[in-house]
């Protein structure tokens, strides 16, 4: 699709307890995959806010992944559960706006799963690069009109 | 004063010379609610019976977001690129509310500090007034100074005589050097063509005295007056924001990434509770009624103290577009009544 | 059935609340504007009709209206986002004195040719006889029509290309100049401390730029999701003529399809956002 020197910035957005680990079991175990994702650790899935994704995007970036840990095995019981629930709509929201919502990814991804991290992230990281860059939203950067 | 006639093809023809050299035109736009640039020549229409736009013409000087500077850093170096000021732009059709409007900002603009973008930006601007034939609850102009017919502000003023012909006064050094760029499209008439027109506008119904307004005004600060006001006001900014003489704004750095961004000049309002908001989590305006206060004052006290103008063309728009129709007009009308 | 003024005359003289949100006529013939009546006395400018369009509940969660018994005078639509308060735990219900109206449908707006319309959240209205309510009052029939524009236009939208979706609210959103009206008229925006005014960090970009408006409009959207009650007012009051409600009622159809989910309705029921059913969907998620 586009040139083929474009790597893909990927953002994504970790659960402490289960991707967090799962990405570290992967790093221990010697796993080798693409180096595109910029990782950010937080307590929960619950806690990724959407806006966390807007600000990605705005930050340059051309794809983002949510991971957490799979349904029942929440640290907190049920962050992950809310956090489902907020990205069902989420999506929807995105997609009547025209952002395209298939650059937005998630995944379930527990602290034994190293091999299922590998994946998920070489999936994303080819599947971005398919896209391109997400010149959509990176264009709204820098333009503002003065007047009009 | 020199008089021309012009009809509305040799507007046309004039406003498509314009787009061709590369000058900006701003108009209302056709739901009237804000102001747009001309793409087309022959979409330009001229509609003195119109409401004021909602939004008003003061982002030709003043934009809603306005860059002061560009920065780059790296490890070892910041680089500063200073903005540059909008090319050449001619507002077309402005009501004698909104044109009067540029010489009153012009003042706290330039009053201590010289505002270069603002400045430059109303230097590359020719402002085409338009006699106007609107009136409703909300308009006061002619209790502000300034009436439906006023030239004030305007470098060219247009009077409409039918719907395809319009008188053109040159008002000032600016408009009378357009005129003569243009000058096959004008042609010479007399005042005795705009003066029917311009004897039969009557202008709007409501009236006030603005100097009882602030001697009231100058007595009552400790008041509970605009308490009723202070319930029901939401604190958006609308009021702020729609209006010609407005002028406050709030300065932000925004980045583009870690290395890369700018430094932005935004519309900023007082009905906001975070306006006066003190960093130690004091505010001195704090609530509602207080806020109201202060744009009353401010537009009918201070700047007259300091600049002997009234900070207000009476456009009425505020108050046609507030969520819960405050009616600034009927608000002073009241006050002026008090004393 | 009683009218307005002795209804509000009642209020007080029973002791049924401290102050009273109603309407009561604005300069211009035709218009109303909120009003906030304290005692018996000043009922008598109270109205009630087709031009009553403001949504009062918005002053419930007021600093100054907090612990005070209020009674309102509220439409079924405003009845919903007070409802919506109840089941948020913003306001409590025996704190609330509801005057319900017996609605026939509102005026899209106060001038022009849509004044001649019904707003478009009428057409489609289930809870035209107040859904609660501590007593009722009837507001005249005036025998407004209109089309729902705004349902053909998300259909429109729905239909379009991602880019199409992209480039039309690129040019809605370039328009705001963030008054920030609609967050004020919202019943629904009620944070002490909006997230669009936190500046350490700066979520949401001040700026009415291109990235700093996208950002505003999809958070403001969001945060309504699965909570509004679709009374419109944001779109009424914006003063740049952003077609605000397309957002919202395509997110209350999201959490109709998505979940069965109607806001407003119950204030006992759980809200959508603050719980979760074991069988949401996750099809999208690997």
């Amino acid at each position: 699709m586009s040139d083929s020197s474009f790597e893909p910035k990927i953002v994504a957005f970790v659960c402490n307890w289960c991707t967090y680990t799962g990405a570290d079991l992967a790093g221990t175990s010697r796993m080798k995959y693409q180096s595109n994702v910029r990782m950010i650790r937080l307590p929960c899935t619950g806690r990724i806010d959407p806006m966390f994704i807007i600000k990605a995007f705005e930050s340059g970036a051309d794809g983002v992944l949510v991971s957490g840990c799979h349904p029942g095995d929440c640290h907190y019981t049920a962050g992950n559960y809310h956090a489902r629930r907020r990205w069902i709509l989420f999506r929807q929201l995105l997609k009547f706006v025209g952002i395209d919502e298939s650059r937005v990814f998630f995944s379930w991804v527990s602290a034994s799963e190293g091999k299922k991290w590998v994946d998920v992230i070489n999936e994303v990281t080819d599947t971005v690069r398919s896209k391109g860059p997400f010149t959509n939203y990176q264009k709204l950067n820098k333009e503002f009109t003065i007047n009009g | 004063m020199e008089e021309y006639i012009i009809s509305l093809e040799d507007l046309k023809k004039l406003a498509d010379n314009l787009i061709k050299e590369g000058t900006d035109l701003f108009l209302p736009s056709p739901d009237n609610s804000r102001f747009v640039r001309l793409k087309k020549a022959d979409e330009l229409k001229l509609a003195p019976e119109a409401r004021p736009s909602d939004i008003s013409a003061k982002q030709a000087a003043f934009p809603k977001c306005d860059p002061v500077l560009f920065y780059k850093r790296d490890k070892s170096t910041v680089e500063l690129k200073d903005a540059e000021p909008s090319a050449n732009q001619v507002l077309f059709g402005l009501k004698p509310c909104d044109a009067a409007a540029f010489g009153i900002m012009n003042k706290v603009f330039n009053w201590d500090y010289k505002d270069n973008f603002f400045n430059k930006r109303l230097e590359n601007t020719l402002v085409i007034g338009l006699a106007c034939t609107y009136s409703d609850d909300y308009c006061f102009c002619t209790s502000v100074g300034l009436s439906p017919v006023s030239e004030t502000g305007s470098d060219i003023f247009l009077v409409r005589l039918s719907d395809a012909q319009f008188a053109a006064r040159a008002v000032t050094d600016k408009g009378i050097q357009f005129v003569k760029k243009y000058s096959q499209l004008f042609a010479k008439g007399d005042s005795s063509k705009s003066k029917p027109a311009l004897e039969s506008i009557k202008g709007p119904a409501r009236k006030f005295d603005s100097k009882k307004v602030k001697d009231w005004l100058d007595k009552n600060f400790e008041t509970d007056f605009f308490n009723p006001v202070g319930d029901t006001c939401l604190g958006c900014g609308q009021c702020a924001f729609v209006c010609p003489t407005c002028h406050c704004f709030d300065i932000v750095d925004e980045d583009y990434s870690y290395s890369e961004g700018r430094r932005m000049k935004n519309w900023d309002a007082c009905q906001f509770s975070l306006f006066t908001l003190h960093a130690s989590g004091h505010n001195p305006r704090d609530n509602q009624a207080k806020r109201y206060r202060q744009r009353v004052n401010h537009k009918f006290k201070y700047y007259i103290d300091r600049f002997k103008e009234i900070l207000c063309t009476g456009c009425g728009r505020c108050s046609r577009g507030c969520p819960v129709t405050i009616d600034i007009g009927s608000i002073v009308t009241k006050i002026g009544n008090l004393t | 059935m009683a009218d307005i003024i002795s209804i509000a005359r009642g209020v007080f003289e029973n002791k049924k609340a401290d102050i009273l949100i109603g309407y009561t006529k604005a300069t211009s013939e035709g218009r109303t504007r909120p009003v906030i009546v304290r005692s018996a006395d000043e009922v008598q400018n109270l109205v009630l009709n087709s031009s009553c369009l403001n949504n009062l509940a918005t002053y419930l969660t007021r600093k100054e209206n907090k612990g005070k018994k209020v009674a309102i005078v509220a439409k079924g639509c405003d009845i919903k986002s007070i409802v919506q308060l109840i089941a948020e735990s913003q306001i409590k219900r025996e704190n609330v004195y509801i005057i319900g109206v017996k609605c026939n449908g509102v005026k899209r707006s106060f001038e022009g040719e849509d004044s001649k319309k019904i707003a478009e959240k009428c057409l489609n209205c289930n809870v035209r006889t107040p859904h609660l309510a501590d007593e009722t009052v009837d507001m005249s029939d005036e025998g407004l029509t209109g089309k729902d524009e705004k349902a053909e236009l998300i259909e429109k939208l729905d239909s379009m290309s991602a880019e199409e979706r992209f480039a039309f609210w690129e040019e809605q959103f370039e328009k705001c100049i963030k008054c920030y009206a609609c967050r004020q008229a919202c019943p629904l925006c009620y944070c002490e401390r909006c997230i669009a005014d936190k500046s350490m960090p700066r979520w949401v970009e001040s700026s009415p730029t291109k990235r700093g408006n996208f950002a505003w409009n999809i958070v403001r959207a969001f945060h309504l999701s699965g909570r509004c009650i679709g009374c419109n007012e944001c779109e009424r009051v914006c003063p740049a003529g952003i077609p605000l409600s397309l957002l919202n009622r395509k997110m209350v159809m999201v959490a109709k399809s998505e979940f069965g989910y109607e806001s407003g309705m119950s204030a006992d029921a759980p809200t959508l956002i603050g719980t979760y059913d074991l069988k949401d969907k996750e099809e999208f998620i690997k």
